[in-house]
């Protein structure tokens, strides 16, 4: 499928036709059909469907929830890095991280959504605004980051989809839908996007790490019973592990999506790419390693107790294997052995395999802290989320992808090279 | 010649003997008006016809202007809090650890299986042959500054005037945002189930948590679905009755009143040498006081 990939770039239909595209939107299809059945049954049974329970009352869809925002805020970042600070190297995927981060929030949304006991009372957090709650002020910071990343991918797109209103298909219908009688481009006019996307950047940078995950962290951080969340520097840590899962889930789309498409890989970038994701990772590491001294230095029971749980017990599989070798040595491993280093296939490995190991932070955030019983004498928690926990993750991630997959093929959000083959 | 004298005659002797008041006040540097326009409204507070407060606002910028650094008192600080704290002193020593306060609760607030607005935690401390068994009684704290109600982004747990930290179970989105804050573990997640296989009739009927008749016990009908916790038994509270945990105590180790009275009991206890507070290092302020 590369060679009529290659043959035809002027055809719409060249991708569409493409088996595997859709063989990959049929799976998407069933899983997103199967993931429904459960949510529908969780909707219906409520959460005795799930291992939570009053003990340990936030599970898999929590974790997921802090990890797909996390996706959002990093992928948002690493997009300011070209639309703020021109670091251009970097253009090809910067569209994709806005729409990448827009597709994450939704994803992460739809997580808290099921999460939610009652979820049909959820606009209660937006009308019953509590202003010392920090999930409250969450809510809200999300609709704002939501609303701006939406503004800054049209205003990327824009170009594009101008060019776009004259191709005859349904991107086309689509572009002259989006651009309404704005469909002009001039000098003029591509100053002024410019400098939108420079200001909307900007607004942006503080509002995903202070706002939107930094304040995501902020959530455990305050929590004074449960000492391991307890620390100031948690929130950072939210931040910078956001960085490294934002940017090594870019090196995977962006690799897997050329290759699919067929077109030449930009592997200077996907070095760069790499090694900055591996700059963020060592930086994640280190704030860990602090954070986990000064809690074993304290000698406080609880606090003890909880690193115990995440590090020593049958849980502990989730830090050794996935968050520290899965997720940080290997893919350490593959960006600095000379072998692997410049090998595509090899950091595409490296990319998800860091996705992975940051899922797994995400779960030792959550879990282990409240399996240890918030009051001494009280029992502790047993917690593994159920077949239908897991189901409707898998619907829900499906869901996500699904929309990214249909968002991607109508919406430019390729670089403008492509786009302006497509206008010649 | 002495019967001649009249009361005229006396009280002549008299002010003719007395120092005349309005020259004795000209000799002091201050202000004498102020001295005795405040004599008049002291009068007036002893009679109960004036508050204490008022007197105090009244003459507070006076009296500084008067008499400069030399007057250091603060006006009196109003007291706003008239109505009752509700607040319970459990007394360690006489509990037996016989759990009829978790048993009495259950009985009251039909909490379904999983939720129990009170606990007994038993712990044996101590090495043989210096051991001991100790039985730690727990409802809601009823905190002064409660985490939960600090947490909960849609204001649906709050605290009462009378100090009772509430749910509104109508508005509580089930985020548990408040369970995983609490620090005592007091709160529960009412995932929906019944003890109605083991029990005929238990979802006939819901408590009357706050006052509110809820009816039946059904699928997707509130409660289930949001949090829960202990409230002091207010519909019992609010007819007059205590808890049904203070109650049912065999041992009589449950005591319940008004912390803002300083002469009920629970006053009197909570601030004798015995009493102490748990995790008292956080914060919180609970209501509960155990004595040791």
């Amino acid at each position: 499928m590369q060679g009529i990939a290659k043959q035809e770039p002027l055809k719409e239909n060249s991708k569409a036709s493409n088996p595997l595209f859709k063989w990959w939107i049929g799976i998407l299809l069933v899983l997103f059909a199967i993931g429904g059945y459960f949510i529908i049954e969780r909707l219906i049974l409520g959460l005795t469907t799930t291992n939570l329970s009053s003990i340990t009352p936030w599970g898999a869809w929590i974790a997921f929830y802090i990890f797909f925002v996390g996706l959002s805020a990093g992928s948002f970042l690493l997009s300011t890095l070209i639309f703020v600070f021109g670091m251009d190297q970097y253009e090809r995927v910067g569209k994709m991280a806005l729409f990448t981060a827009v597709v994450c929030m939704i994803i992460a949304l739809t997580f808290v959504l099921m999460d939610l006991g009652r979820p049909e009372r959820f606009m209660n957090a937006l009308i019953h605004w509590n202003v010392t709650s920090i999930l409250a002020w969450e809510i809200h910071f999300y609709v704002v980051y939501i609303s701006l990343l939406v503004a800054e991918l049209y205003i990327a797109m824009r170009e594009d989809l101008v060019r776009l209103t004259k191709v005859d298909s349904i991107r086309g219908k689509i572009a002259r839908m989006l651009t309404f009688k704005n469909s002009t481009i001039n000098e003029h006019t591509k100053k002024r996007d410019h400098r939108w996307m420079k200001i909307l950047g900007t607004i942006g940078i503080p509002l995903a790490i202070l706002g939107v995950h930094g304040g995501t962290g902020a959530i455990f951080a305050v929590v004074s019973a449960r000492a391991s969340w307890n620390t100031g520097i948690f929130p950072i840590i939210f931040v910078v592990s956001a960085m490294v899962s934002g940017t090594a889930l870019l090196l995977a789309i962006y690799i897997i999506k050329t290759k699919v498409t067929g077109k030449e890989i930009d592997q200077g970038m996907v070095v760069s790419l790499a090694k900055m994701m591996i700059a963020f990772l060592f930086i994640d590491l280190l704030l860990q390693f602090y954070e986990y001294l000064v809690g074993l230095y304290g000698l406080e029971h609880s606090h003890l107790q909880s690193l115990g749980t995440m590090m020593g017990s049958s849980y502990s599989w989730s830090f050794w294997g996935v968050q520290m070798f899965l997720g940080a040595v290997v893919p350490i491993f593959l960006v600095f052995y000379k072998k692997t280093a410049t090998n595509i296939n090899a950091l595409l490995i490296a990319g998800i395999l860091v996705v992975i190991g940051i899922i797994g932070v995400r779960f030792n955030i959550v879990v282990p802290s409240q399996i240890v019983p918030v009051f001494e004498g009280r029992p502790a928690g047993n917690y593994f989320p159920t077949f239908n926990e897991w189901m409707v993750s898998i619907g829900i991630v499906a869901m996500g992808l699904l929309i990214f997959t249909i968002g991607d093929r109508l919406l430019p959000l390729e670089d403008t090279q492509h786009a302006e083959k497509l206008e010649g | 010649m002495l019967k001649q004298l009249l009361e005229k005659d006396w009280n002549n002797m008299v002010d003719a003997a007395l120092p005349n008041p309005d020259e004795e006040l000209n000799q002091s540097p201050y202000n004498s008006n102020l001295g005795l326009s405040m004599a008049e409204d002291a009068k007036k507070v002893v009679n109960g016809k004036l508050d204490i407060e008022v007197f105090h606002k009244k003459y507070h910028a006076s009296l500084t202007s008067e008499f400069g650094d030399l007057f250091t008192q603060a006006p009196v600080e109003s007291k706003k809090e008239n109505g009752v704290k509700w607040g319970m002193v459990i007394d360690l020593r006489k509990c037996v650890g016989c759990d009829s306060c978790t048993v009495a609760c259950k009985a009251e607030n039909r909490t379904p299986p999983g939720i129990s607005y009170n606990v007994v935690l038993e712990e044996e401390i101590g090495e043989f042959p210096n051991v001991a068994k100790v039985n730690l009684p727990m409802p809601c704290m009823h905190c002064d500054n409660p985490p939960c109600v600090q947490v909960c982004p849609v204001r649906a747990t709050f605290k009462l005037d009378n100090g009772i930290v509430t749910i509104d179970n109508d508005r509580c989105i089930g985020c548990r945002y408040c369970i995983v804050a609490c620090p005592y573990g007091a709160r529960s997640y009412d995932f929906g189930e019944s003890y109605e296989d083991e029990m005929l009739g238990f979802n006939d009927v819901s408590s009357p948590e706050y006052g509110i008749e809820r009816g039946e016990r059904k699928p997707k009908k509130t409660p289930i679905g949001t949090v829960r916790k202990c409230n002091f038994c207010m519909h019992r509270l609010e007819r007059g009755e205590e808890p049904a945990c203070v109650e049912t105590c065999i041992g009589d180790a449950r005591f319940f009143g008004d912390l803002n009275d300083p002469n009920s009991t629970v006053s009197k206890l909570a601030n004798s040498p015995r009493a102490f507070r748990l995790k008292s290092e956080l914060g919180a302020g609970p209501n509960v006081i155990y004595l040791k």
